[in-house]
């Protein structure tokens, strides 16, 4: 079993309940997100148009934290979800580092690393991730990528050409894919970051773990 | 194309989006790898004098030890330091996963402190017992060697950041060994000073000009000159170029670590003078640090989702 993650972007809405629900299950603290939801708009106005991602970890099949953590804390789980063991990390935030997909931070809580487990507490109870749940259009799809009659199987092969993951050339073979995907929303440095384009206007960094 | 041309093409802009997080690794890992060329280097320094002029490398066995042994404490404790959680930092030797660059550097560190410490306690015995500089020197062979790895596993460290290319750049082991070379030969100069004879210093100048040479070279011809990049580099490159946030401090870096201590090294020479020689050490080290924080820094700055 490998379990995997695709979001379809054309019916994603960015009404952000994925990440609220994300938050609430996972109790994820303070100026921290396990998964978020990004708007990026690409065009001139009139012709103009907004596009909603939901970033999460990928759960990439040659995972760079998995790799570099010194005391593998960061772990493949048998359904192949990146798990971690916060009591295990030292916080030498090496993972932070090389997750080519900003997907990792210092929990300021427990000065550890943390990140989307793809709720495998949840799933071991075999339930669906909360995000998945709380999604009222079901853009997110959750499943065995080793089971071809898996709803998400059967989703990558009927949209095969438009099916995309984020930064294919770092060679991370993420287990988490975006249909109807462009340039402007999958590649950060696409887009341009302006000053008081986050939740919280004009601050644009957040100290990591709380310090430093 | 440029940082500014993709941008223009996509013409999109992040309307809303959670704070990103700010530096991930601080000013304390660029001490850690400034520390540790320094405590490496004077190692390989004081292998080259015993062999080359060992008529000054006999006289600093004891100097060097105690430089080598607090240069790669401060290493060490500085990269305890910067642990989000220090007092785990023990899981590393009771869970350690080989896979990781971080756990072999922290065996290869922790026996390298090993041998410094047996160095130290040779010298000191050498002080009434001459003939225990015979072990000192078969035991300063093992410790040159397991030198070169120590320097190098930074390199290997940084090049497992997957999400940051500038650090993928095989060139970057050249710089980890040149900055041992050029801090290493920098020091020896400071704290030889009489004991070293003038060829002595000579020598340790040639190293110390030839590795800025070298090191400055790399840097010209990847970072300014190199036409071709990766597009994630040529942003991250974007900080050092123009009105950058790094301009000021990469130019600072490459003038007072490279530039100035290559001509004063020229002038030291034709004027036979150890004061310039001096100078040029003094900038080399300091310069060093900003060159080192400056290569650690720029990548951090990218948005990584």
């Amino acid at each position: 079993m490998q379990l995997g993650f695709l979001v379809d972007l054309h019916l994603c809405m960015g009404c952000k309940g994925c990440e609220i629900a994300c938050k609430v299950e996972n109790e994820v603290p303070l100026s921290t997100w396990r998964l978020r939801v990004k708007y990026v708009d690409v065009g001139t106005f009139p012709e103009t148009k907004r596009t909603f991602t939901p970033l999460r970890c990928n759960h990439c099949e040659n995972a760079p934290c998995e790799r570099i953590c010194p005391v593998s804390a960061l772990h493949y789980l048998d359904n192949g979800i990146v798990n971690i063991d916060k009591e295990r990390c030292i916080g030498c935030a090496g993972c932070v580092m090389a997750c080519p997909y900003g997907a990792i931070y210092i929990d300021p809580q427990t000065q550890t690393a943390d990140k989307c487990t793809y709720c495998a507490h949840r799933v071991a109870s075999s339930m669906m991730p909360a995000c998945v749940v709380a999604c009222p259009v079901q853009a997110n799809i959750f499943g065995d990528l080793d089971d071809p009659t898996s709803n998400i199987s059967q989703y990558i092969g009927a949209h095969q050409p438009s099916v995309q993951v984020r930064k294919p050339e770092k060679g991370t073979n993420p287990h988490h894919y975006y249909v109807g995907g462009g340039n402007a929303s999958l590649n950060p440095l696409a887009s341009a970051r302006l000053e008081g384009d986050n939740l919280f206007g004009k601050i644009t960094t957040l100290p990591v773990g709380g310090h430093h | 194309m440029a940082a500014h041309e993709i941008l223009a093409a996509t013409n999109a802009v992040v309307t809303l989006d959670v704070a990103l997080p700010g530096t991930v690794w601080p000013w304390l890992v660029t001490v850690n790898m400034w520390a540790k060329s320094i405590g490496t280097g004077v190692i390989f320094m004081l292998f080259m004098l015993l062999r080359m002029h060992p008529e000054s490398g006999n006289k600093l066995r004891m100097q060097t030890s105690i430089v080598a042994f607090i240069f790669i404490n401060i290493f060490l404790l500085f990269t305890l330091a910067d642990l989000h959680q220090p007092f785990r930092f023990w899981h590393i030797l009771v869970y350690p996963s080989f896979t990781s660059a971080i756990a072999w550097g922290t065996f290869m560190a922790s026996a390298f402190l090993g041998l410094l410490t047996l160095l130290l306690l040779v010298a000191w015995r050498a002080r009434t017992n001459v003939e225990c500089n015979t072990n000192y020197d078969k035991i300063l062979l093992w410790t040159t060697i397991l030198a070169i790895p120590v320097t190098l596993y930074t390199a290997a460290l940084l090049s497992q950041c997957t999400a940051r290319e500038l650090w993928q750049m095989p060139a970057e082991s050249a710089q980890m060994i040149l900055a041992a070379l050029l801090s290493g030969s920098a020091t020896m100069i400071l704290i030889g000073g009489d004991k070293l004879t003038y060829e002595a210093k000579k020598t340790l100048g040639v190293v110390l000009g030839l590795s800025a040479l070298m090191s400055f070279i790399i840097y010209m011809s990847e970072y300014i000159f190199g036409a071709m990049k990766a597009e994630e580099i040529a942003f991250t490159l974007e900080y050092i170029k123009g009105d950058g946030a790094y301009t000021v401090m990469f130019w600072l870096g490459q003038w007072m670590t490279y530039i100035l201590p290559m001509l004063l090294i020229v002038l030291s020479r034709s004027s036979k003078s150890e004061s310039i020689l001096k100078l040029a050490s003094i900038l080399a080290i300091v310069g060093l640090f900003i060159v080192k924080h400056v290569w650690l820094m720029i990548p951090q700055l990218l948005p990584m989702s």
